[in-house]
């Protein structure tokens, strides 16, 4: 609990006494824990926060200061985000590396299993959803000191990156995963027209909405990467994310969702990386569900939350794998 | 499942105890920091029993049936969740839509176990 870390880490950069209430975390999101609190100075200045730290066991092993530096490159634009305010990439401050932003009044985020979470404010979501898309898409990665890519490698680099976690975690035959290992190597896209910053985890879920149709804030930056700009809508598409709608992130019909992707980015979607990157998306998935199942397998955790990655979203994901598979053929 | 049942049931026999039963303990004090988080932690950990419970009602069957559909596709191999997709795997490889056929339904048998958690089947999008 890191009360203290908070209290000692506010009053030395406010310069006064400063006093934590209402902490309270967040379930969910394995990648982090995630706390709000409000900050009460002696002087009478109050704020509402939020702290993102590294939990002892991730389901998935991210850089938070990538994390931070993408939230920073989109404050104040046309990419709704929380305003960041510092990270330490160590443990001094908050007891394990993390960072602060400011809290996202009245915000709420929709489940996995929940039903239509948007309600008849799906379609503006999903409007603002995919432009938000766009615009991340569209935006420098350099302005979010992503490393440098070229367009050539940005398939074969997620390819190699997933092959080598899912090598490193698989506890057993998955021979599903091994056919669309093989395919995706042997069927790379074309080279995206340029790299854009891809969020790495864009999808239902993710973001904050009033409830009311307006998207406040889009979260959980902690896979951002330089990339091909499909990845993201691949994944932001998957059905997964669908909550069983059918529609992409349980908004907008598909055909609405690319153009208004298209629309914000200014790309065209090749359909080509399209097939390619939709089937990598489950991919991804799978053994991201799997590396969740071996920590739990190896004792590393018995967090409930990476019993259920492991099992409902794993389960999803090779019915659905086994249906694109079979289309291919 | 990905998560085999033995280490499942093993797992969460650690997180009723670790986990669950604090978490329990916090439900009852809302302004504890990690209330909230228990809340939810107990509610995944009732899901997650219920898969178990189900995943244990419905596997023998389940895995009587998908090793009689392999098992003139791969003889012995077929017996056991293992062998079975070592067995489909490399045929797969070779380019044997037989294979994917049986893998796809196996996966789908295991998806049929959740429908008595009110799951909807996976629906795709187009």
């Amino acid at each position: 609990m890191p009360a203290e870390h908070l209290a000692r880490f506010l009053s030395e950069h406010w310069g006064e006494p400063v006093s934590i209430s209402g902490l309270k975390r967040f379930h969910g999101g394995s990648a982090r824990q995630t706390y709000r609190f409000d900050a009460i100075g002696a002087s009478g200045r109050r704020e509402a926060l939020v702290l993102r730290r590294d939990p002892p066991s991730s389901l998935i092993e991210t850089d938070r200061l990538a994390e931070y530096r993408a939230i920073q490159c989109f404050a104040g634009s046309n990419v709704p985000v929380p305003e960041p305010i510092f990270c330490d990439e160590g443990p001094d401050s908050f007891g394990s590396p993390g960072f602060l932003m400011r809290e996202v009044p009245g915000g709420a985020a929709a489940g996995l299993l929940e039903p239509e979470p948007y309600g008849e404010h799906a379609a503006a979501i999903g409007q603002q959803f995919f432009t938000a898309l766009g615009r991340i898409h569209a935006a420098d990665p350099a302005r979010a000191r992503l490393p440098a890519m070229a367009s050539a490698d940005a398939a074969a680099a997620r390819l190699a990156h997933w092959k080598a976690a899912f090598d490193a975690d698989a506890f057993r035959p998955e021979p599903l995963l091994d056919a669309a290992f093989r395919w995706l190597a042997a069927n790379l896209p074309p080279p995206p027209e340029y790299i854009s910053i891809v969020h790495g985890d864009y999808r239902s879920g993710n973001f904050l909405h009033d409830g009311a149709g307006t998207l406040l804030a889009v979260l959980d930056w902690e896979m951002v990467h330089p990339g091909d700009a499909h990845e993201d809508l691949a994944w932001a598409c998957d059905p997964l994310w669908s909550n069983f709608s059918g529609r992409p992130a349980a908004t907008l019909p598909l055909a609405e969702a690319i153009a208004t992707w298209e629309a914000a980015s200014g790309l065209t979607l090749n359909p080509e990386s399209w097939r390619w990157w939709r089937l990598f998306a489950q991919v991804q998935g799978l053994v991201i569900w799997i590396s969740a199942a071996r920590e739990i397998i190896d004792g590393r955790s018995h967090d409930p939350v990476l019993m259920f990655a492991g099992t409902i979203p794993y389960r999803f994901h090779c019915v659905t794998l086994a249906r694109a598979l079979e289309a291919l053929t | 499942m990905s998560l085999p049942l033995p280490a499942l049931l093993t797992a969460l026999a650690n997180a009723q105890a670790n986990e669950v039963a604090p978490a329990l303990q916090l439900l009852g004090q809302p302004a504890a920091p990690d209330a909230n988080y228990a809340g939810g932690t107990a509610a995944t950990s009732a899901l997650i029993l219920m898969i178990a419970a189900a995943e244990t009602a419905a596997r023998p069957a389940r895995e009587a049936a998908c090793a009689a559909a392999a098992r003139a596709l791969i003889g012995g191999a077929a017996d056991g969740r293992d062998s079975r997709a070592a067995a489909l795997g490399a045929l797969l490889a070779q380019g044997d839509n037989r294979a994917l056929a049986l893998l796809k339904a196996e996966a789908e048998a295991e998806w049929a176990v959740l429908a008595g958690l009110m799951l909807p089947p996976p629906v795709g999008i187009e």
